[in-house]
């Protein structure tokens, strides 16, 4: 469904990815994990179109969208919760999830997706006339992955989800990405922390210092000493 | 220091009124100013020479025969043309809001030199039947043009006001206000927005051009002196609000008549300034 | 020592011009242009040193006005000696406005603008409505010229030289000396300057006043000039704007730039009025202000210095010697020289940092480690004196640090790096550290400092790069470059944030043998960081963060292996390795902290 072949993304002089691959097969769950700075931020924001890449193609659903305009990525079925959530945190909860349906097709069925979002986060009901920036950080992650999901996306990219939460919040987070995948969303995670991460994911790939350097199910991937070492240095 | 006078109050209560009036129009020059600050991160000095251009278009046409009131059909689409235009010159240069003050702030000279070289620096009154009219209400004199100004100040700002609050326009232009990388991620078109946004607030100065011809006198000069109390009601409500800059350049207006029915007329700059000061110094943050 | 001799000189040439006996239309003229080269050229030492763009200069040009017409037509002073008068009724006001303003955080940019320009208004409108005015202007016609020129108009023009003269040394002067590398600091990065010693709010207000008082001056002369003085010539948005425009068009960053500019657009308006053409005069300058700055931001005399000027080619230079000793602690090696308790930070609510008590002692290389969000950059940050703790104490060497500003800190003998660099972006690699040494090693000379700045490049191995701008190096430079600046403060103690993220590992290598060096050269390294790799190599201890809270102290070697700090980092699989992929966790393996 999604295919990333040979990805070059820079800041300016500096390089970041250095020819980054990856698959993504329909309806899969699939993680990236690797180390602080290894470029996994990088990587979801370029998939999502907020990044231009130098080199490489990102293929999905067929179509080479590597050099699309930033604000057709959603149209084209991608949707991103950012790293830190960034909402917009002066506009209320139910704007922010309105935002995440502005484009036509997702609009036609807006409430409908309001309806899902609330059922896959009920303490949400409560709070949509509320400023998104009062929030806690967990119902703020929830209105994060809610405005992705009120996109209707067929592919859902998820950015570090777990940062700055407390692990029962991170707990609730996850099973509830699992529940949207298995409800047929292809999810692409990026997680610096592994376990919580390898337990829901299919597949997963590591990547270290803008390189990939292993990839396989979390099983294989938890045994491999050089994955270990990555991340505690012994 | 001239005494103070406590007047009557018909004479207070018509101070207030004109207050009202003269603050509704700084309330409209504010509006297109506040957007354009709040949402687009550009201060358009060019806004006050553009309401001016319109308000001698708008005499050129009014003395040719057209009625005042009409000339807006013609006026407000070029102007939002103008804007867009303006816009789409300059948004590839990325300037900071403070570049954007000193590049418009040129614009201004030049706009002002045009407007010099065609008609000249002689004051010129757009002389219509509408500066005739007014009305009595309670006693107190309530003349057309000013009247018109109001209802148009505070139209445009409730329509402007619903279409941030209600539409999916005015959402996505207060989403990319505040963060326009992730508003793109959700299918907003940056640059279709700005421009949109670039083109009204230029109408919007149209129509407060057609409003300072109804009501006052004009000359090339004339067009610096509006900067600064426009500026105090703009900073006052708080930046890329549509009710706000109409209300805070009503308190201004208000205050600023009342001041000068106490005391003398040449005190009332001192109001709007010192409220301008005063904000500054407590909140700075609203200007960020 | 040159520079200063050609203007002395220039300007007695120039003095000279009156015995030419050329009609007074050409005193007048020239009078003009030095009058702008003063407004400008003051203007340029707060503004364009600083980049605090100030649209009140009207304010202080007009009160140097006010003061000399008041003096002359009620108490019949001499002329001359109002001059001094006005410099110092306009110095006082900028200093007073100058002290409220610059203590308010966040008034920078278009708010600073704005704020000055409402005091002109306010200034302006007390002063037509009080006798200083009343309203009907000041005449001045019955005051006598004193003779100074073979004509009236030559006096003026030669008091206008004096001054524009002394303006002119004055902007020179600052820009070789400490407080002219302070101000430059400023305008790249107020905050920065600040963590490294510059006194910020000390030198905004000396550059105000000096500013305001050679503005006062401009004023005194021009009131005579004019003979009648009234608040709508001045007291408005045009002469800001105007010094404005000559400053950005002739070079902000250059003593003599506002300087160029004025003469530029002073002769440029006049040739469009002499040929009637005034209104489009005014129309030409705004077209070339609008260019100027979207296509010569830096102005014209950088770029033209850059197309001229030949580089000068560096003298070789004798081998740097070793850079100088760290200075000698209050206390010995191995003892206690940090001590932080219960100290809390919170943002708005969430708290970064619940109450930690760390220890640092003298001589060693102390790492902290954590997940992302842990609260570390948030303890260097505190530490370092970039934010106010919300609780808690910072004890250095027997000295309470927690709640001192910044550059104190930093005086103390503290110093940082950025986890993302923040050189000073418009001076080059040399003068980046230099700046350190100025300010954070209390070197008393930008000369002296630079000398001892380029041992310090020579310790991190990037004295070729000491004429190079920041933004031509690469990343793995730019983190030695702030390792650099830190050092050059002599500190005995050095936070390092995050210094090895985003380099290759052979990078690292270098990386980690450069801290080495700074340890054994005599100062005590604190670090963040994750490359796990260099933490084992480097450090003596480490100690573990956690959601804001101390979690583990110890060896590196001891504390990785401890099953807590594992399931902080890697969550409970490596605490209990047994994989479970793709399964719905049971309530039974619900981790906590």
């Amino acid at each position: 469904m999604l295919e990333v072949r040979d990805l070059q993304v820079a800041y300016g002089q500096a390089p970041a990815l250095w020819g980054v691959s990856l698959e993504l097969r329909e309806h899969e769950l699939l993680c990236v994990v690797g180390p602080n700075g290894a470029g996994k931020t990088t990587l979801i924001n370029t998939l999502a179109g907020m990044l231009r890449a130098r080199g490489g193609r990102i293929v999905f659903e067929g179509r080479d969208i590597t050099a699309l305009a930033p604000h057709r990525f959603c149209e084209a079925g991608v949707a991103i919760v950012p790293e830190g959530r960034r909402l917009f945190g002066s506009m209320s909860v139910l704007e922010n999830l309105e935002i995440g349906s502005l484009v036509p097709a997702a609009k036609a069925r807006r409430a409908g997706s309001l309806e899902t979002v609330l059922a896959l986060f009920p303490v949400l009901e409560t709070k949509l006339a509320q400023a998104a920036g009062e929030l806690s950080g967990g119902q703020q992650q929830m209105v994060a992955i809610g405005r992705a999901l009120m996109a209707r996306p067929r592919l859902l990219l998820l950015d570090e989800p777990s940062l700055g939460l407390s692990p029962l919040i991170v707990h609730e987070m996850f099973g509830a990405i699992r529940r949207v995948n298995t409800e047929g969303t292809a999810v692409l995670l990026v997680e610096q922390n592994v376990s919580m991460a390898l337990r829901v994911a299919q597949r997963a790939y590591v990547l270290e210092e803008g390189r990939m350097v292993a990839e396989g199910t979390p099983g294989e991937l938890l045994q491999r000493d050089d994955v270990r070492r990555a991340y505690l240095g012994a | 220091m001239p005494g103070f006078l406590l007047p009557s109050a018909t004479l207070l209560a018509q101070s207030i009124l004109s207050g009202i009036f003269v603050g509704a129009l700084y309330g409209l020059l504010g509006l297109g100013l506040s957007l354009s600050w709040g949402l687009l991160r550009l201060i358009n000095l060019a806004h006050f020479a553009f309401a001016f251009l319109a308000a001698y278009l708008c005499y050129q046409l009014a003395t040719m025969g057209m009625d005042p009131l009409l000339t807006l059909v013609a006026i407000v689409p070029l102007f939002f043309s103008l804007g867009a235009a303006l816009h789409a010159a300059l948004a590839r240069f990325e300037l900071s809001p403070f570049n954007s003050l000193l590049v418009t702030f040129g614009l201004t000279g030049i706009v002002e030199a045009v407007i010099q070289s065609i008609w000249t620096a002689d004051f010129r009154k757009l002389e219509s039947s509408y500066g005739e009219r007014h009305f009595k209400i309670a006693g107190l004199f309530v003349p057309l043009p000013e009247l018109v100004t109001l209802l148009l100040a505070a139209g445009l700002s409730l329509a402007v006001w619903a279409v941030l609050r209600y539409t999916d326009l005015g959402k996505a232009l207060r989403a990319s206000a505040e963060d326009a990388p992730i508003a793109a991620a959700f299918g907003i078109n940056r640059r279709r927005n700005a421009l949109l946004l670039a083109g009204t607030c230029s109408a919007l100065a149209s129509v407060a051009g057609v409003c300072l011809a109804l009501g006052f006198t004009l000359a090339p000069s004339q067009i610096y002196a509006w900067i600064g109390v426009v500026f105090a009601a703009v900073m006052l409500g708080g930046l890329g609000r549509a009710l706000a800059p109409l209300i805070a350049g009503i308190v201004i207006g208000v205050s600023e008549a009342v001041t000068m029915a106490v005391t003398a007329p040449s005190w009332a700059p001192l109001v709007s300034f010192t409220l301008l000061i005063a904000i500054l110094l407590l909140r700075p943050g609203r200007a960020a | 020592m040159r520079t200063p001799i050609a203007i002395v000189c220039v300007a007695v040439a120039l003095a000279f011009v009156p015995a030419l006996g050329l009609p007074a239309f050409y005193d007048s003229l020239l009078y003009l242009v030095l009058n702008w080269i003063v407004l400008a050229t003051s203007w340029n030492i707060l503004s364009g040193y600083t980049g605090y763009f100030s649209f009140g200069h009207g304010a202080f040009f007009g009160v140097g006005m006010y003061t000399t017409s008041t003096l002359l037509a009620r108490w019949n002073w001499p002329f001359l000696w109002t001059l001094p008068a006005a410099a110092a009724v306009a110095c006082a006001l900028g200093v007073a406005l100058g002290a409220i303003v610059f203590r308010v955080k966040g008034i920078r940019g278009e708010v600073f603008a704005l704020l000055t320009l409402a005091v002109t208004f306010v200034v302006g409108t007390i002063i037509v409505n009080t006798p200083i005015d009343g309203g009907n202007g000041v005449s001045l016609a019955a005051v006598p010229v004193p003779v100074i020129g073979p004509t009236p108009s030559s006096t003026f023009y030669l008091l206008a030289l004096a001054a524009a003269t002394v303006t002119l040394l004055v902007a020179w002067g600052i820009t070789v000396s400490k407080l002219g590398a302070g101000l430059f600091a400023i305008h790249d990065d107020e905050d920065a300057a600040e963590v490294m010693g510059v006194p910020t709010y000390r030198y905004k207000l000396i550059a105000l006043a000096i500013s305001c008082a050679l503005a006062g001056v401009a004023g005194g002369i021009h009131a005579l000039f004019l003979n009648y003085v009234t608040v709508g010539e001045v007291f408005t948005i045009t002469v800001p704007l105007t010094v404005v425009l000559m400053s950005v068009l002739g070079g902000t960053r250059h003593w003599a730039g506002p300087a160029v500019g004025a003469v530029a657009i002073t002769l440029l308006l006049y040739s469009f009025t002499a040929a009637n053409y005034a209104v489009a005069g005014k129309a030409m300058v705004g077209l070339i202000l609008i260019a100027s700055i979207l296509f010569m931001p830096g102005g014209i005399l950088p770029r033209l210095q850059r197309t001229f000027v030949r580089r000068r080619v560096a003298p070789t230079q004798p081998p740097a010697l070793e850079p100088p000793p760290v200075q000698p602690a209050a206390v010995a090696t191995g003892e206690v020289m940090l001590a932080v308790r219960g100290l809390a930070k919170s943002f708005r609510g969430v708290q970064a940092l619940c109450g930690v008590d760390v220890e640092v002692r003298r001589g060693e290389i102390l790492g902290l480690l954590g997940p992302n969000g842990s609260g570390k950059s948030t303890f260097i940050n505190v530490v370092s004196g970039h934010y106010l703790p919300s609780g808690g104490s910072v004890m250095f060497e027997g000295q309470e640090l927690a709640g001192r500003e910044a550059h104190r800190i930093a005086r103390a003998g503290i110093s940082r790096t950025y986890q993302i660099p923040r050189p000073f972006g418009n001076q080059s690699v040399l003068d980046n550290v230099a700046l350190a040494t100025l300010f954070g090693a209390g070197v008393s000379s930008p000369a002296a400092a630079r000398r001892e700045a380029m041992t310090w490049l020579t310790f991190t191995g990037l004295q070729g790069k000491a004429h190079a701008h920041p933004d031509q190096l690469n990343l793995h430079q730019r983190k030695f470059l702030e390792l650099a600046r830190a050092l050059a403060s002599r500190p005995r103690l050095v936070l390092l944030d995050e210094v090895l993220s985003g380099l290759t590992p052979s990078e690292i290598d270098d990386a980690v043998a450069l801290v080495r060096r700074i340890r054994d050269h005599g100062s005590t390294v604190v670090f963040v960081e994750h490359v796990m790799r260099a933490v084992m190599a480097l450090t003596d201890r480490v100690v573990v963060f956690d959601h804001g809270e101390l979690l583990a102290e110890g060896t590196a070697t001891e504390v990785m292996l401890r099953s807590d700090v594992m399931a902080a980092y890697l969550g409970q699989a490596y605490a209990a390795p047994e994989p479970a992929p793709a399964e719905a966790p049971s309530n039974a393996e619900r981790d906590h902290a």
